[in-house]
């Protein structure tokens, strides 16, 4: 409680630093910047399964698939732009995250892992097969403009900003409901939670649902931020990157950690395309010195704490 | 049948229960009144803590029935009994980690809420009401027994005695009609199992049913109205604390006293 004042006063200056970035950064970097907020919702949905269910998922990537594609077909077919077409992504992936878990609801730990990452390899090939919707290995293209006379740049950054934004706010808000102390208690105690009304059932299967909306706005970001989608963007790969930057940002539901991880996510690859074939040993020391950073910094700061 | 103004009472008959070729529960029979504190003793192994969960809806006994206030409370699942005003204490405490003392508390109200996922996440009127609603109500409970200024703490920061608390206050901040208590004064120090005396007397209302499984001897015989004394799966004695204290069979099986 003591720690939300001041959460809140940073959370508040960086959206202001991010709102007028703009004015500084152009072009690829405005770009990136657009696809780690994206990423970083990406990395909420992972985070908040474990988090709220104490599990680990392997197969995002079926989930940010399932908003991405509903943006780019709406968007082609529909002639619906991302502002409005975002909102069925995201009740997609609530349906699609509640029709996994509850089939799945009884498994967890390794078990619930290796069942979502079915998800993410049977993605691949449920896209190819849905050929005429998807665009097959070509995918989709997504034109539609949010803001007429606007740059197209800025309306991409902006969308993905403002998606992040909202979504962390509205975490921020779940965490103090009776619906997040249920989720909470449910998944350190569940035999706590049952003899207080609340199934773990009930709470395995919202908790996915939740993730999978997280998902799938991670998806619709992404889609209106690349202007494309297609099957390359949603291999098992790209689920094994979110989990990645889930760690990296220690679990974190704020604004700041989901950036951190939407950040390692998107521009640690960029930062060391450069780098042929140390990419893969780069990336690792990247990944190890930022995990080992997580876990001794607040150990230190706290010893530094007790001694001053 | 229970009358519209007779103290509700849950009632336990003809229980049995077994694991396996293991028979734990022998055709016990048990009523817990209103307005009393009953305690269930025995010797490790007596069937004790089968029987309290048993109540609480965590095993499902083979043969008999468990009915209050004229509800079959034998087919419905912890999370229906829970709705129907029963609460509990576990053995080892089991409050969330990552929630402070009182959110701890206010998870004990969350079946009373009625504001959806979109009050949630959306911080709508009736949730942020509801939310309040629920703070307060668990600031009384930390208040009634004492420990209001550990609101905000950590179950990591908190003692052992303090955590007894804080799940005796998350049970009874939804205002229970039946209270189940498993071994409260396990890991308490002296003081600490004194402070509970007190707090559990405190708890006693005409409404309530309490129910305390316990080994502290001392602590049952001061806090209970009637006490259940199980061995082997077989109800041996009930009465008031008196009556089993003098109870030559449970002197003899329970509390160690041979005739040779």
């Amino acid at each position: 409680m003591s720690e939300r004042p001041w959460l809140l006063g940073a959370s508040a200056l960086l959206v202001i630093a991010l709102i007028a970035l703009p004015l500084a950064i152009q072009g690829f970097w405005l770009y990136s910047l657009g696809l780690c907020f994206a990423n970083g919702l990406g990395v909420l949905a992972v985070t908040f399964l474990v988090r709220y269910a104490g599990e680990v998922s392997i197969g995002h990537s079926f989930f940010v698939a399932a908003g991405a594609y509903t943006v780019a077909i709406a968007d082609r077919s529909f002639g619906l732009s991302a502002l409005v077409s975002v909102w069925p992504a995201i009740a997609l992936g609530v349906l699609l995250g509640i029709g996994f878990a509850f089939p799945s609801r009884k498994l967890s730990g390794i078990y619930l892992a290796v069942t979502t990452m079915a998800l993410a390899l049977a993605l691949p090939e449920l896209i190819l097969q849905a050929g005429p919707w998807t665009g097959g290995f070509e995918g989709l293209y997504v034109s539609r403009e949010l803001l007429p006379g606007v740059p197209k740049p800025l309306q991409q950054y902006y969308f993905a900003l403002a998606a992040l934004v909202v979504a962390t706010a509205m975490l921020g808000r779940f965490r103090q409901s009776r619906q997040g102390l249920a989720l909470l208690t449910a998944r350190s105690h569940p035999a706590a939670a049952e003899a207080f009304g609340v199934g773990r059932d009930w709470a395995r299967v919202s908790a996915m649902g939740i993730s999978g909306g997280l998902g799938a706005a991670s998806g619709a970001a992404l889609a209106f931020t690349s202007s494309t989608v297609s099957p390359n963007s949603f291999t098992l790969w790209t689920s094994i990157f979110l989990l990645v930057g889930s760690v990296v940002s220690v679990y974190g539901l704020t604004l700041g950690r989901a950036l951190l991880g939407g950040a390692f996510v998107t521009l640690v690859p960029q930062l060391l395309a450069g780098s042929g074939d140390w990419i893969p040993i780069l990336y690792g020391v990247a990944l190890l010195a930022v995990i080992l950073a997580g876990h001794y910094l607040p150990r230190w700061r706290a010893a530094g704490r007790s001694a001053s | 049948m229970t009358g519209a103004n007779a103290p509700a009472q849950l009632e336990a008959s003809n229980l049995s229960l077994s694991f396996g070729g293991l028979s734990v529960l022998k055709d016990i029979g048990a009523v817990f009144q209103s307005g009393e504190i009953t305690g269930l003793i025995g010797p490790n192994g007596a069937g004790k803590t089968s029987l309290f969960n048993c109540l609480a809806g965590l095993y499902r006994p083979q043969q008999g029935s468990i009915r209050f206030a004229g509800t079959d409370f034998g087919a419905l699942p912890t999370t229906q009994r829970a709705r129907h005003g029963m609460a509990r204490s576990f053995q080892h405490v089991a409050l969330c980690p990552d929630l402070t003392a009182i959110e701890n508390v206010m998870f004990g109200l969350s079946r009373l809420g009625r504001s959806g996922w979109a009050g949630a996440l959306l911080g709508l009127k009736l949730a942020r009401t509801e939310e309040a609603d629920a703070r307060h109500r668990a600031e009384q409970a930390l208040k009634k027994l004492g420990i209001a200024d550990i609101a905000n703490m950590l179950p990591a920061e908190l003692p052992p005695g303090i955590l007894r608390l804080v799940e005796i206050a998350r049970a009874i901040a939804g205002t229970p009609k039946i209270l189940l208590l498993d071994e409260p004064a396990a890991g308490l120090n002296a003081a600490e199992t004194r402070e509970l005396t007190r707090v559990l007397h405190q708890l006693r209302t005409p409404d309530l049913v309490m129910v305390v499984v316990e080994h502290d001897m001392d602590l049952i015989m001061e806090i209970c109205d009637r006490i259940y004394v199980l061995n082997f799966g077989k109800l041996i004695a009930h009465g008031t604390p008196d009556a089993v204290r003098s109870d030559p069979e449970v002197a003899r099986i329970y509390l160690g006293e041979d005739d040779d």
